[in-house]
C-alpha cells in the first residue's frame, strides 16, 4: 500500500474515532434512543475494518497489537507529536 | 485502567513556531484551569455519585480530556 491509501486509512479512523467519541457521551445519558445506537453500530464497522486493516499493513495504534516475531518495534516509528499523524 | 492509542484525537499541523502561542496553550493543557486537572477531577468525582449514569459519563468525560494530548 502507498502513502496515499495509508492517509487515507488513517483520516478514516481519525473521522469514526471522533464520531464514536461523541456518540458514546450522548449515549452513556441515552442508552435507548435507537437512532443514535443504529449509527453507533454503523460507525463502530466501519472503524473496526479501518484499524484492523492499518494495524495489518502499517504497524499497530495500540500495543496490544505489536507483533514481536523479530523484536520490540513500539517505540520504532514516530509519536504523533513529532509530526503530522 | 487506561490505554493508549498512537494517533492524535484531531490532527495537528504547525506551520510556524510561536512561543507565545505555545506558552499559552501549556497552560491550557497542565495549568491550573487545565485539561490535565479537569481530567482528574472528573475521574475523581466519579467515585462519589450515586448516579449509575453520572458515574458512566464522568468516566468517559475524563476519558474524552486525557485523550485531547
Amino acid at each position: 500500500m502507498d502513502k496515499t491509501s495509508r492517509e487515507k486509512l488513517f483520516a478514516c479512523i481519525t473521522a469514526t474515532s471522533f464520531v464514536l467519541d461523541d456518540l458514546r457521551l450522548y449515549l452513556d445519558t441515552h442508552p435507548n434512543d435507537q437512532e443514535a445506537l443504529d449509527y453507533w453500530r454503523k460507525v463502530q464497522r466501519v472503524r473496526n475494518e479501518a484499524v484492523e486493516e492499518y494495524t495489518k499493513c502499517f504497524g499497530p495504534i495500540y500495543s496490544y497489537d505489536v507483533d514481536v516475531s523479530n523484536r520490540w518495534t513500539w517505540v520504532d516509528e514516530p509519536w504523533p507529536w513529532e509530526g503530522r499523524c | 485502567m487506561w490505554s493508549y492509542e498512537r494517533r492524535l484525537q484531531y490532527p495537528v499541523n504547525i506551520k510556524e513556531r510561536n512561543p507565545r502561542l505555545a506558552q499559552v496553550i501549556m497552560s491550557q493543557f497542565g495549568g491550573p484551569d487545565g485539561e490535565l486537572a479537569a481530567s482528574m477531577r472528573y475521574l475523581s468525582q466519579r467515585y462519589s455519585t450515586k448516579n449509575r449514569k453520572v458515574a458512566g459519563i464522568l468516566t468517559d468525560i475524563g476519558t474524552e480530556e486525557l485523550a485531547h494530548r
